[in-house]
């Protein structure tokens, strides 16, 4: 929502081994009318990872723990060496362990609850990722 | 107007909060538990300038259908919400149908609750919650403005501060160093593992606080200040 540069189509990776979350965020998706956004879905990381490789993901929703993996500490950095660039959200029904004040250190932009998305949040988060932080004066004009 | 003591922005995660996700995640927890579905702050400018949600330092999740220009997003100068938190510093519920308040009528509620804030600095900022119940309640409104101050004092010692600090985060030393070898952002998220979105938040922050306005000036003043070799 603080952007200026017009809405673009989004395409959005959910990696959650539970096939009702896919369900739940496509419900709450719809809601976020002032986005056009394809929700891809992949239950667990080695297919996230393939998908990823083979490009064209804008952004990654990545939950906390994916059986058989421990938690994001140990599954975003694979998206990360997959080459993976845009921003990865861990979303998770708990995000209260300590550890989750490290989610920078591994590569991940931003957490969140899972009672806590709603359009809004959806909207905010599309704007805040998407928008350009650098004025035209700094584009990569050295090179 | 309800406050929960278990209310998110209330518990570990304000000491938690480190990006402007986590700060617009503790703004919408406080509107929520007062009855609130809307909330927007940012900083308030000169009397020339009304309220502009584009600032790099606004957060808000008020639909952009609300605005007249929902590219420009602002609420003018003549709108009685900008003109209030022009002059005022004390917390303030508005009724903006008789005030009649163009931008926040489109949340078809009657009332808003209006916090100024101050930071440190001396920049002011307002928070505006709206799309919700408000009553006459001095009680409520004194708990509404504590917890938003508190959110706004970590707002501005985690983000809004580092404006003004003069040296660099390790992090973007690291960053203004990759980018003088000839990388560009895409390469240096890849390098560093991060996304391409992080690495322009650190190039972003590093040109507010060297006041320079491109990667060259970014590169050339970090060489002079001796910060990189």
């Amino acid at each position: 929502m603080s952007t200026t540069q017009d809405r673009k189509h989004l395409r959005v990776l959910l990696i959650d081994d539970d096939p009702a979350e896919h369900i739940l965020l496509q419900r709450k998706l719809k809601k976020a009318s002032e986005t056009s956004i394809e929700l891809d879905y992949v239950g667990d990381i080695g297919g996230a990872v393939d998908i990823v490789k083979a490009g064209g993901v804008d952004m990654v929703f990545l939950d906390n723990r994916l059986v058989p993996n421990n938690d994001f500490r140990e599954t975003a950095p694979q998206l990360r060496e997959a080459g993976f660039i845009g921003p990865i959200g861990i979303i998770s029904s708990d995000i209260s362990g300590k550890y989750f004040e490290e989610f920078r250190d591994y590569g991940v932009d931003f957490k969140i609850g899972k009672d806590e998305i709603d359009a809004t949040v959806i909207s905010f988060i599309v704007a805040e990722y998407t928008r350009d932080q650098l004025s035209d004066t700094c584009s990569e004009d050295y090179l | 107007m309800l406050v929960t003591e278990t209310a998110l922005h209330l518990g570990s995660e304000l000491e938690r909060a480190v990006n402007r996700m986590d700060f617009f995640r503790l703004f919408k927890s406080l509107a929520g538990s007062n009855g609130f579905s809307y909330f927007g702050i940012t900083e308030i400018g000169g009397e020339e300038h009304g309220l502009n949600f584009q600032h790099v330092h606004a957060l808000h999740n008020f639909p952009v259908a609300w605005f007249a220009d929902p590219k420009e997003q602002v609420i003018g100068t003549a709108d009685p919400v900008a003109q209030y938190l022009q002059k005022a510093s004390a917390p303030h519920l508005m009724d903006i149908r008789q005030a009649s308040s163009d931008v926040l009528l489109s949340s078809g509620a009657d009332s808003a609750v209006i916090v100024p804030l101050h930071a440190a600095t001396g920049k002011r900022y307002g928070l505006i919650m709206v799309g919700g119940d408000a009553s006459e309640d001095h009680r409520a409104l004194a708990l509404i403005a504590l917890d938003a101050a508190l959110i706004f004092q970590r707002y501005f010692e985690v983000i809004l501060s580092l404006d003004s600090i003069s040296g660099l985060s390790d992090r973007e030393i690291q960053i203004v160093r990759w980018t003088s070898e000839g990388k560009t952002s895409a390469e240096i998220a890849i390098i560093l593992g991060l996304s391409e979105h992080t690495v322009n938040s650190y190039i972003a922050a590093v040109l507010r606080k060297l006041h320079v306005v491109n990667r060259a000036q970014m590169v050339a003043s970090a060489i002079r200040s001796g910060l990189i070799a």
